[in-house]
Order: C-alpha cells, then structure tokens, then sequence
C-alpha cells in the first residue's frame, strides 16, 4: 500500500515539475485543482459507501461518544505544546512557532496567514513546516500505526478529512472514518482562529 | 479562513456514499478495495503534482527545511503523546 502512496507522490511532483518548468503540457491547476477535487470528492464517496456496507464499521463506530470532540482537542493542544517546545529548541519566537504548528497540516492556510501576519519568512515556514506534517503523516503512516492505531489520524491535523483520509482509512481500519474525518473537520475550524490568536501576540 | 464552501463539497459526497451505503447494505457487492486505492493514488498524484509545480516552495526547501522539519516533528510527536496520554486518562477513570 505505501509504495503505492509514495510512487504516486513521487511521480506526481516529477511530472507536476517537469510541467510546470518545461513542457506546460497542461495548465498546472487542471492536475492539482480540478483533477484533486474530483479524486477528493470520488474519495470521500467512495470511502463513505464502503463504510455503511461494512457492519462491524458501523457498530464499532458508534462506542465512540465524546471522543469524537476531546479526540480533535487534544491534537490542538498537543500541537501546540510541540510548538512551543520547538520554538525553545530553535531559540525561535515561541508564540510564532506555536502559530506554525496551530496549522495543523493546513499548509495552503497557514502559509499565507503567517506570511500575512509576521512577514513572507514566517510565511514559508508556515508553509513549509505545515506541508512537512502532511508528507510525514502519508510516508510514516506504516510505522505510526504501530505506536497507535488511532497515531495516524492525531498526526494528520486538519488533513484527516481531505488528503489523508483514504490512506488512514486504509491503514487504521474502515471504523475509523468518522473519528479521521471529523477530527480534520473540528481542526480546520479551529486552525484559523488558533494561528490569528497566536501570532498576534508575536 | 475557513471557506464554508469546502464544508459543503467535502461534506456531501460523504453523506451522500454513507446514505448509498446504507441502502445497498443487505446486497452482496464486490469489493471496493481496488477502486478506493485507485481514488487514493489519483488524489495523492495531484497533490504530487502541486508541490513538483510549486517553484517557490521548492526554492524555500533549503533555506527553512530544518526549521520546518522540527516543528512538523515536534507537532506531531506531541499530538500522538496527547492522545495516547487521553486513552490512559479514560482507562483510569
């Protein structure tokens, strides 16, 4: 399954910049927009249908409770507390680098929001820092379920309802659809106001 | 911010498949294995693909990729810690 991801990635950023520098075969939003949102939204059909067929999904989904609301906020909180922590060890501003990492993998919000807040370098590393949550999430999956079969979804942040989904459905079982997806809903709420909050007080 | 619009497009398609689903519940179907990795392998190839096409992102790799690779770490890290340490909580009690 993980070849699967990371040949896909790998041919996807070869092919997206080799169009991008020197063939310009197609305009590069047909592939990373329009063809994305189509696979997203075919995903999330997809991984929906063959989740209410599947019996034992359904059951075991339903002892999940309150869980569904703490799950999310204690990613939050984790992120944040890993910012921080982050910020002391790169002798960064900490309330800069806790507003990085309240992105929770939402590199295309957190990029232009930190860039717009504290400057284009903070913007980068916004970006960047977010992106690499995302990446880590998808290669690493095989080894974090390991640890934890829920570690995956607190991982992904904001992206367990869109680009992680299918791959941590996947790899952490069909009961968990609910948990991922709402868990990446509840964050890519609270992202926005979390990232303003913190960084206005840099 | 928070485009509500995304909500709408990401949630639809959701409740649309579990709705199906839920219909065709009592018929044997084939497996949809194949078909939701193939979905899989489609949306992690654009998603490829707008990274390979980000010039500017590729040019700030080296210059904020350590920077970056801590805080991703460190983010994730503390969130699997938080979670796990939510479980044991939850056992306790």
């Amino acid at each position: 399954m993980i070849k699967y991801i990371l040949a896909a990635l790998i041919l996807g950023c070869t092919t997206g910049y080799l169009n991008n520098n020197f063939f310009a075969a197609v305009p590069n939003s047909v592939i990373s927009d329009q063809l994305f949102t189509v696979a997203l939204i075919a995903l999330l059909f997809v991984f929906g249908f063959s989740f209410a067929l599947d019996k034992e999904a359904v059951a075991k989904m339903r002892k999940i409770g309150v869980r569904i609301i703490t799950f999310p906020l204690l990613v939050a909180l984790g992120s944040l507390v890993g910012g921080l922590v982050a910020g002391l060890f790169l002798h960064l501003n900490l309330a800069a680098t806790a507003a990085v990492s309240s992105g929770y993998g939402w590199y295309t919000l957190s990029g232009p929001m930190m860039g717009q807040m504290l400057g284009t370098q903070w913007g980068t590393l916004g970006f960047t820092a977010n992106f690499f949550r995302e990446l880590f999430t998808l290669t690493l999956i095989p080894l974090m379920v390991k640890v934890d079969k829920l570690a995956p979804i607190a991982s992904g942040g904001g992206t367990t309802m869109d680009t992680t989904l299918g791959v941590i459905v996947r790899y952490c079982g069909k009961d968990t659809l609910i948990v991922a997806f709402s868990n990446g809903l509840i964050l890519s709420i609270i992202a926005p106001f979390a990232t303003v909050a913190l960084a206005s007080l840099v | 911010m928070f485009n509500p619009f995304t909500l709408v497009y990401l949630v639809v398609p959701l409740v649309a498949g579990i709705l199906l689903g839920y219909l065709f519940k009592d018929k044997k179907l084939p497996k949809l294995d194949k078909l939701s990795l193939a979905v899989i392998v489609v949306l992690i190839f654009s998603l490829g693909f707008g990274i390979g096409s980000n010039n500017e992102l590729l040019a700030s790799l080296p210059q904020v990729g350590f920077q970056a690779l801590v805080i991703a770490t460190l983010a994730i890290l503390f969130s699997i810690a938080f979670i796990k340490m939510g479980k044991k909580l939850e056992r306790t009690r």
